[in-house]
């Protein structure tokens, strides 16, 4: 099984990503707005319904090139294991977990600095010992000045910079 | 407090654990089957538990405006560019610059929407962001 080298950003990667975070403001406001209208179960269930039905759509139009390219990755990494085709799920249980937090004494910013907690924790983990099948990679000191750096500026606008975040 | 805390924790961990899965699958397919495995799949979960615990679709579902059902498709491009990314930057980075775009367009939106925000720490904020980014790209 040979697997990609992760390698360090580029700017592509670097605006890609930051891209990706903006899509998931989008995706947060509009899934919320949807749990005030139906609720969290509602919310998450309508998002992965949607989400299906647009993913069809896209690979109906792009099958050719998508199946060629999925038959290449095939032969050289080997088919999945039956566990990669669980992220639905955690997906699901985080919408349900979240939901409970928000609505706790921790409100909207205790529960936004201690996912971003989580989430640091797990992918130097996930890094430092190449978990769940994807590269390994060395942390230097660069890495943990940008942890440091986007960790603490994060909070500092989590906690102190929004509105209605007291 | 100690249970909901735990639970906040979790679900970084599960954002992460998801996004390592889904990039698993992407190395086997591709990053938009990938993407629809982790949908359908999700959705298949929270149709059974709605059947079991009810009141799934909600009454008022006539007067939901149109774009608040666009939140799936915005999730299906995330999802994809997570897995995208994070089998070719790893975990740390992905985490960081997406982080990093969230909270920068968080601060926008809450700006441009004038929800009140306190201005001069965001940018402060912002400015610690920006830095860190800087950091992750290759030297020289």
């Amino acid at each position: 099984m040979t697997m990609p080298i992760a390698q360090r950003p580029s700017p592509l990667h670097l605006l890609a990503a930051f891209g990706s975070g903006g899509l998931l403001t989008m995706a947060v406001f509009v899934n919320g707005e949807a749990g005030r209208y139906g609720g969290p179960l509602f919310s998450s269930w309508l998002a992965h319904g949607v989400g299906t039905v647009v993913a069809v759509l896209i690979l109906a139009v792009l099958w050719r090139s998508q199946r060629r390219e999925a038959a290449t990755a095939r032969a050289a990494v080997g088919p999945a294991p039956l566990w990669a085709y669980l992220g639905g799920i955690f997906g699901a249980v985080t919408v349900m977990l979240t939901s409970v937090s928000v609505n706790s004494p921790l409100a909207l910013a205790g529960t936004l600095a201690l996912g971003l907690a989580g989430q640091v924790a797990l992918s130097l983990a996930a890094d430092f010992w190449g978990l769940l099948g994807l590269p390994k990679r060395r942390l230097d000191l660069r890495d943990a000045g940008a942890v440091i750096l986007i960790a603490s500026g994060s909070l500092l606008i989590i906690l102190f910079g929004l509105g209605g975040a007291a | 407090m100690i249970v909901p805390a735990f639970f906040a924790f979790a679900v970084g961990l599960l954002i992460i654990l998801s996004r390592q899965v889904n990039g698993r699958l992407s190395l086997s397919s591709t990053a938009l089957i990938s993407s629809f495995w982790n949908h359908f799949v999700g959705f298949v979960a929270l149709t059974a538990l709605g059947l079991v615990i009810g009141g799934l679709i909600p009454d008022n579902l006539a007067t939901i405006p149109w774009w608040v059902f666009t939140g799936g498709a915005i999730g299906v491009v995330f999802v994809a560019s997570g897995s995208w990314l994070i089998t070719r930057i790893g975990a740390v980075n992905s985490t960081l610059l997406v982080i990093s775009g969230q909270m920068v367009t968080g601060v926008l939106l809450d700006y441009l929407r004038g929800v009140p925000i306190n201005l001069w720490v965001s940018l402060l904020g912002i400015i610690l962001i920006f830095a860190g980014m800087a950091l992750t790209q290759r030297p020289k």
